[in-house]
């Protein structure tokens, strides 16, 4: 079935992981271990337990998966809520990025229950028992839920994400009516927080040379713009067997994007577009 | 290795630069599949309809003009979907130097099957 937009998909998960047995085909020194179990405070009622990966660098040792008891009637009702409280009252050491809290900023992305999603808009409601809190894979993990973006973000520097123009620098604003202004509605949102590249199967196996979904929407966002004038040398350099192409509209990217865009189809409108240049 | 290290992320996120190529190859995979789609349909149904007809029937079915067309079109669109098929899951899964061993292999592969398909059509039709 296509997929236009996450809001489609069931709020429960199913299967959380792939049936395979744990630590399959995994070398020795990312092997996950079973960590330590941190017991609710005394006195908690409404006890939720969470499963979080952690993973820090200097300890030598191999990642692990901590048990939290959580007090849900101590703190909000979100998945960050939960990793604030375990920060603030049970484990001081538990590192995760944040800032907005409202799901416009992207930092809290993370794998929750087996899909991406941003920790701040995830309800602890819609979770399962134990909920699962991973890093977003396929990433290089610097310290428990923070992991290595730099390749994405060169990637993103790669397709020029802003306005290339050849007309003269004009003295007011450059205009667009009301309908150029509509195509660029479903890709603007994108907060970049890559809970769609890291679900890409085509980036994991590529991800050196596939752009991923995260970037090519963004690269749709200014192929579409109509004061953009740089849309030949867009397409020219997007038109390669890895970089657009390893896209195979798989759509796991629109399933998980936390905003309810569909840069599947932004890919697709890209390959189109250079269809229609051609023919 | 070291090397790998010391290039700058966006030196490493453009590598060896945009291609200029690959619409063909999607554009003529899609296409190939359209015409596989009556193509196979009419095969699927006709040796259906001769399944108890014997062997003599069947061999003065394929002499038609019509069919002995339809079974060349049939199978140059299949193994030249099928080269431009392989070749997209031989691209996202084999990392190693064999890649390009690997890829001409498949593609002499897909030729030499559709060469031996059309010859034995032809040899039906023509003798």
């Amino acid at each position: 079935m296509i997929i236009r937009s996450s809001d489609e998909v069931s709020r429960t998960t199913v299967l959380k992981r792939f049936p395979v047995p744990r630590n399959f085909g995994v070398d020795a020194a990312s092997r996950i271990d079973r960590g330590r179990t941190w017991p609710a405070p005394r006195g908690a009622t409404r006890i939720k337990r969470f499963d979080v990966y952690r993973y820090d660098p200097q300890s030598g040792q191999n990642p692990r998966i901590d048990t939290y008891q959580v007090d849900l009637d101590d703190c909000g009702p979100m998945v960050l809520d939960v990793l604030i409280w375990i920060k603030n009252t049970v484990d001081p050491s538990l590192t995760f990025r944040r800032s907005c809290r409202e799901g416009v900023c992207g930092s809290c992305a993370m794998n929750i229950d087996g899909t991406n999603w941003l920790a701040c808009t995830k309800f602890n409601a819609d979770l399962a028992t134990p909920a699962t809190i991973y890093p977003l894979a396929n990433m290089r993990i610097i310290k428990d839920l923070v992991p290595d973006l730099t390749h994405l973000f060169a990637q993103h520097r790669l397709v020029e994400p802003w306005l290339r123009s050849k007309s003269p620098e004009p003295e007011r604003e450059r205009l667009q009516s009301p309908q150029e202004r509509a195509q660029l509605d479903g890709l603007y949102e994108c907060i970049l927080c890559f809970c769609c590249t890291s679900g890409c199967p085509s980036h994991w196996w590529n991800g050196d040379r596939f752009l991923g979904p995260a970037v090519l929407l963004q690269a749709t966002r200014w192929l579409v713009d109509s004061r953009d004038e740089a849309t030949g040398e867009r397409l020219d350099e997007l038109e390669d067997p890895f970089r657009l192409y390893r896209c195979h509209t798989i759509l796991n990217c629109t399933r998980t994007c936390p905003k309810g865009l569909n840069p599947g189809k932004a890919i697709a409108d890209v390959k189109k577009m250079l269809i229609e240049r051609r023919s | 290795m070291s090397s790998a290290r010391m290039r700058s992320p966006l030196g490493r996120a453009l590598g060896l630069g945009s291609a200029r190529d690959g619409v063909d190859a999607w554009w003529r995979e899609r296409v190939s599949a359209v015409a596989l789609v009556p193509l196979t349909a009419w095969l699927t149904v006709s040796i259906l309809m001769r399944a108890d007809k014997g062997y003599a029937a069947v061999v003065a079915w394929l002499k038609l003009p019509i069919t002995t067309t339809l079974m060349t079109l049939l199978l140059i669109a299949l193994f030249y979907h099928t080269a431009l098929g392989l070749q997209v899951v031989i691209e996202d899964y084999v990392h190693s130097r064999i890649k390009i061993p690997v890829l001409v292999g498949m593609h002499l592969g897909c030729v030499a099957l559709g060469v031996a398909g059309l010859v034995a059509v032809l040899k039906i039709a023509l003798a």
